[in-house]
């Protein structure tokens, strides 16, 4: 079963970065953390070291590398689906029954999980869930229509935004989140219309008359949902054998008559189309150059920063969306200048981003490389529900959102990311950190499989360059772990907790006591214990909610 | 954000490390009632409505039913199902707990509460909702904030203090609430579960840099520092506290049931805010056939069977004249349906104030529809959700008028929503004054129109004129004048012909009526 992603090589345009000031400065340990802990979720020292022996252009070339399809999720642990067997994947098998969704959800948001935590060096992953938090649909209840959905990202993750958005207006989940497959000429649905224009496309812009938000008006909203009446979805919970999930085009349903768009798109008439009048819709509104800076401000607000100035507008924002036009709409060639950028690896933006919780747990594993406890199906399963069940209690959950915005964080005024943090989510934060380092981790919310993690603490430090140096250590574990330093009165407070009033050499002594007595069980739980204490103490400062 | 506040508070937290266990220290629970400080403040619940929901699904205006019928059969109520409040006027069968509560003259409703130029996207009218703003005003502060702002300026820095000891405001959930957004922090704070707050690793500090990610990481500490001084007070006040009676296993009941029982333990916060959401029907409103089953349905029952336990649970406890609540939503909806059973984005929408303080009235008319409504009509607004919240600043906060001009609009006009319980308004407000004459001829009209009304004092007069998506289109008078007769003359031939409505209000009185151009 390969449930990882490969790479493949395929080469990237590379584009004319006239506008874009290119990032010319050193290519250190701080630059290349902050370039990965944006695009991907936790690196580890092997992976900060290969990307600064590489340089930026090529590590940025190797994280816009597209990777291949996974392998689908799996049965993982029920026995009695019929009509899949452990191992087996349930995708495209039908639904003997309701309650066997629940093992069909869990399997796909830990499956989601499992590849985000394995991606290796690629921004697939990052870029995954900013599409997913873009095109964001809820409440669906067959994780077969999820599955197609998440697919539909996926192959469109470094591809045309232009493209995905037609592909996205007929999926069949998008559909129903946003009742498009309501939509008919006798009763049309305005609720997707209105969602493509605010959020998935040219976005609102201040409301300068009745009805008229400068890039659209209420109008338009009215005659765009006319365009896309018709389309339907089929295989809904199909209990079927022959079942296939998909998108029709119903011409009896669609609104045949001459659609008229205002002003904000130049009054263009849409004449019946049928089911090619969707696509035509889009190519009009992705005339409109608003439609490229308005994705440009969200990917900016995702790997960059919240603010967006005047000056980050114009020397930013308008020449990223200007390649984006360049290009079709394109995205990667857009991707690239910003992430060579100058501006991208500016100080004030090291560490500025508060991590999202998938980014917080998920990173904090990779980090520290944990492992499930075997290599069993159900236990990585688990192991990855875990991560689920924690970024759930943390206010994020692929596939259920708050609302059709998408996270708060992305977009609220004026906080922003803080929007993760409150007294309840910190609390979780701390419980998480907490049980992780003490090796408590248990998974006990499935049947039979209780999985739990491990982290081999003393093999990580083993491999530092100076652990037996506790200001060495100290040192290289805040370096590795922090966005930027910190100060010697806090490295002082981190050291009180690994040896509180002791001097120095007390801290040597034990760890050389273990290193050459690598199985004498005490030497090496007294080295452990220290390190849970010092390893608990440094992931709670705020520092370490930062990257 | 200021920036400023932040790093200035941040620069004196400088801690050693803390290491802690998991446990919160227990108190022996009390069930007696023996802490409650009488002189407490006042406390103001709010309900928010995510979703936007159907007014008209909620205050049947029952001398429209033959129009309503007309462009909403699929989801109307059977008028002889609806409880009847007032002669013209039904609540949704699933409100009954409701109607028994305004019978008991502990509820209040006010018609048509939005603003000028309604923005129908969720995301940009609850951000006017919360902020307080007009449609075309971008504020980063929420209304309840910029109260607190004034009442405890420099908020963070120097809070809690030894008269400050509990947190302003409480979100119960897993977010703050945009409402009460101060200048420099949210006012509120994230509770779950109040017996279950952990004291988090308070860490060592130190000068931090003055950029981007150093205004991040001031912001963490001081979240760290505030919600472990925050977080003794409230689980303190949850050991003492205790509820009286049953509530319903719901997530809104739940969440009531939590703000109960801190106030019963005597936490001094002053605003609680709490969330219900799914209002967003725009499908499936109602169950297949039966209009009163469904979604909206559940949803009303949730609210009200929560809002009586709590409105019971309160008077139990003796604590009913200190706690008013009030709901709000984004927005109403369009006045037809839609084929999905369910309907689209609106304008105005209802609000219900619930408490043993309030005024036990309906505030404001029904909406007059017109004969044709178009696709996109909603409900017009009657009243400015922005005076709404002024006059229960007002009432129950005792902040002055001109403050509430400040913190709010200049446009404000005090409404009667609390009345009992010796509230100490600054506002004069006298019902006899709302009976004058108010009537615009022609109607319908070619063209010009006059308004005539009658006025025993002065007063302040703003007549404005909209298009029924809730586009204000034009201003036609806004200045005081003097008592007596007066005829306001309208022109209306600049207009395609179609429905409009004329807003009118005066210090005392507040009417929107239809108006027709042929």
């Amino acid at each position: 079963m390969d449930i990882f992603p490969q790479t493949k090589n395929t080469e990237i345009i590379n584009p004319d970065l006239i506008e874009i000031q290119k990032y010319t400065g050193t290519w250190d340990h701080s630059t290349v953390k902050h370039l990965l802990s944006r695009t991907i979720y936790g690196a580890t020292r092997d992976q900060i070291n290969e990307c600064i022996n590489k340089g930026m252009a090529v590590s940025v070339s190797g994280l816009l590398k597209e990777s291949t399809i996974p392998d689908p999720p799996v049965n993982y642990n029920v026995s009695d689906d019929p009509d899949v067997m452990i191992g087996e994947t349930w995708v495209d098998k039908k639904l003997s029954n309701n309650r066997l969704r629940g093992y069909r959800r869990r399997s796909l948001r830990a499956w989601t999980v499992g590849i985000a935590l394995n991606q290796g060096i690629s921004i697939q992953e990052k870029m995954h869930l900013f599409w997913h938090n873009h095109f964001v649909i809820s409440d669906i209840q067959d994780p077969r229509f999820e599955y197609i959905y998440s697919q539909l990202i996926r192959k469109n993750v470094l591809g045309n935004f232009r493209q995905f958005t037609k592909e996205m207006t007929i999926d069949p989940s998008m559909l129903r989140y946003l009742n498009g497959n309501q939509n008919t000429r006798f009763n049309p649905n305005e609720n997707y219309a209105r969602e493509l224009l605010e959020l998935f496309t040219i976005g609102k812009g201040l409301q300068v008359g009745p009805g008229d938000y400068t890039n659209y008006t209420e109008d338009d909203v009215i005659e765009i949902a006319k365009v896309l009446t018709g389309w339907r979805d089929r295989g809904y919970n199909s209990r079927r054998a022959d079942f296939t999930v998909e998108t029709y085009f119903v011409p009896n349903r669609h609104d045949s008559s001459v659609k008229k768009l205002s002003h904000r798109f130049n009054e263009v008439e849409i004449s019946n189309m049928g089911d090619q009048e969707y696509a035509h819709l889009i190519d009009i509104i992705f005339q409109k150059d608003e439609v490229a800076k308005f994705i440009t401000r969200k990917i900016y607000r995702w790997f960059v920063y919240h603010h967006i100035d005047k000056q980050v507008e114009t020397t930013i924002i308008e020449p990223l969306a200007q390649i984006l036009r360049d290009h079709d709409y394109d995205v990667k060639p857009m991707l690239e200048a910003l992430l060579t950028s100058a501006h991208f690896y500016e100080m004030t933006f090291r560490g500025a981003m508060i991590k999202s919780p998938l980014d917080y747990t998920i990173s904090m594993l990779n980090q520290f490389e944990s492992k499930p406890i075997n290599n069993q199906l159900a236990t990585i399963y688990n192991y990855w529900n875990l991560i689920i069940r924690i970024s759930e209690f943390l206010q994020q959950t692929p596939f259920e959102f708050p609302d059709v915005a998408g996270w708060k964080a992305y977009y609220q005024e004026p906080g922003y990311y803080q929007s993760w943090i409150n007294s309840t989510t910190m609390q979780f934060r701390q419980i998480y950190r907490d049980l992780v380092f003490a090796g408590k981790l248990n998974f006990n919310g499935d049947i039979r499989n209780n999985a739990s993690l491990k982290i081999d603490m003393l093999d990580f430090i083993n491999s530092l360059n100076g652990a037996s140096d506790p200001n060495i250590l100290i040192d290289e574990l805040v370096t590795f772990l922090f966005p930027q330093e910190i100060n010697d009165a806090q490295k002082e407070a981190l050291k009180e907790v690994l040896l509180p009033g002791l001097p120095d050499y007390e801290w040597t002594v034990e760890y050389n006591d273990y290193l050459n007595n690598p199985n004498n069980q005490g030497f090496k739980s007294a080295i452990e214990n220290k390190l849970i204490g010092l390893l608990q103490a440094i992931t709670a400062m705020p520092e370490y909610y930062l990257g | 954000m200021k920036r400023r506040s932040f790093l200035q508070s941040a620069s004196s937290a400088s801690l050693p490390v803390l290491l802690n266990g998991f446990g919160v220290s227990t108190i022996a629970k009390s069930s007696l009632f023996n802490f409650i400080d009488p002189d407490s403040d006042r406390v103001l619940v709010l309900i928010q409505c995510n979703g936007g929901y159907d007014g008209l699904a909620m205050l049947h205006p029952l001398d429209q039913y033959s129009k309503l019928s007309d462009v909403r059969s699929n989801i109307l109520i059977p008028e002889n199902q609806t409880i009847k409040i007032k002669d013209d006027l039904g609540l949704h069968p699933s409100m009954e707990g409701l109607a028994n509560l305004y019978k008991e003259e502990k509820a209040h409703f006010i018609q048509a509460v939005g603003y000028p130029n309604q923005n129908r996207s969720h995301f940009r009218s609850k951000d006017i909702w919360t902020s307080g703003s007009a449609a075309d005003e971008y504020l980063t502060t929420g209304w309840l904030g910029r109260y607190l702002d004034q009442e405890f300026p420099g908020f963070p820095e120097g809070y809690p203090n030894e008269t400050h000891t509990d947190p302003f405001a409480i979100t119960i959930g897993s977010a703050v609430s945009t409402t009460c957004q101060g200048i420099a922090s949210n006012f509120s704070m994230a509770i779950n579960d109040p017996f279950n707050l952990i004291p988090l690793t308070v860490s060592a500090g130190g000068e931090v840099p003055n950029n981007y990610y150093g205004e991040q990481l001031a912001f963490l500490r001081d979240a760290i520092l505030k919600s472990n001084e925050y977080s003794e007070v409230i689980t303190s006040a949850a050991e003492k506290g205790t509820n009286t009676i049953e509530y319903a296993n719901s997530r809104l009941a739940n969440q009531l049931k939590n703000v109960a029982l801190l106030i019963a333990g005597g936490l001094k916060t002053k605003i609680f805010v709490v969330n219900i959401g799914g209002f967003d029907t725009h499908a499936n409103q109602t169950g297949g056939g039966d209009a009163t089953e469904g979604q909206m349905s559940s949803l009303l029952l949730e609210l009200t069977d929560a809002l009586v336990t709590f409105q019971t649970d309160l008077k139990n406890l003796g604590l009913d004249e200190r706690v008013i609540t009030m709901n709000f939503t984004e927005f109403g909806r369009r006045i037809q349906s839609n084929g999905s059973f369910g309907t689209d984005h609106g304008s105005a929408a209802p609000l219900i104030v619930v408490g043993s303080c309030v005024n036990p009235s309906v505030l404001g008319t029904n909406i007059q529809l017109p004969d044709e409504i178009g696709r996109q009509a909603a409900v017009p607004m009657q009243y400015d959700f922005r005076s709404v919240y002024g006059s229960i600043l007002m009432d129950w906060f005792e902040v002055p008028e001109d403050q509430v001009r400040s913190l709010l609009f200049d446009e404000f006009r005090y409404l009667p929503i609390v009345q009992k319980c010796n509230n100490i308004s600054t506002a004069t407000y006298d019902q006899e004054l709302e009976k004058f004459d108010l009537s615009i001829f022609p109607n319908p009209t070619s063209g010009n129109s006059t308004i005539n009304f009658d006025l025993s004092q002065s007063s302040r007069i703003k007549i404005s004129l909209f298009d029924t998506i809730g586009s204000e289109l034009e201003v036609v008078t806004n200045k005081t004048v003097e008592p007596g007769h007066h005829q306001i003359r309208m022109d209306l031939s600049y207009l395609p012909s179609g429905h409009y409505y004329v807003r009118f209000i005066s210090d005392h009185f507040q009417k929107t009526m239809l108006v027709t151009r042929i």
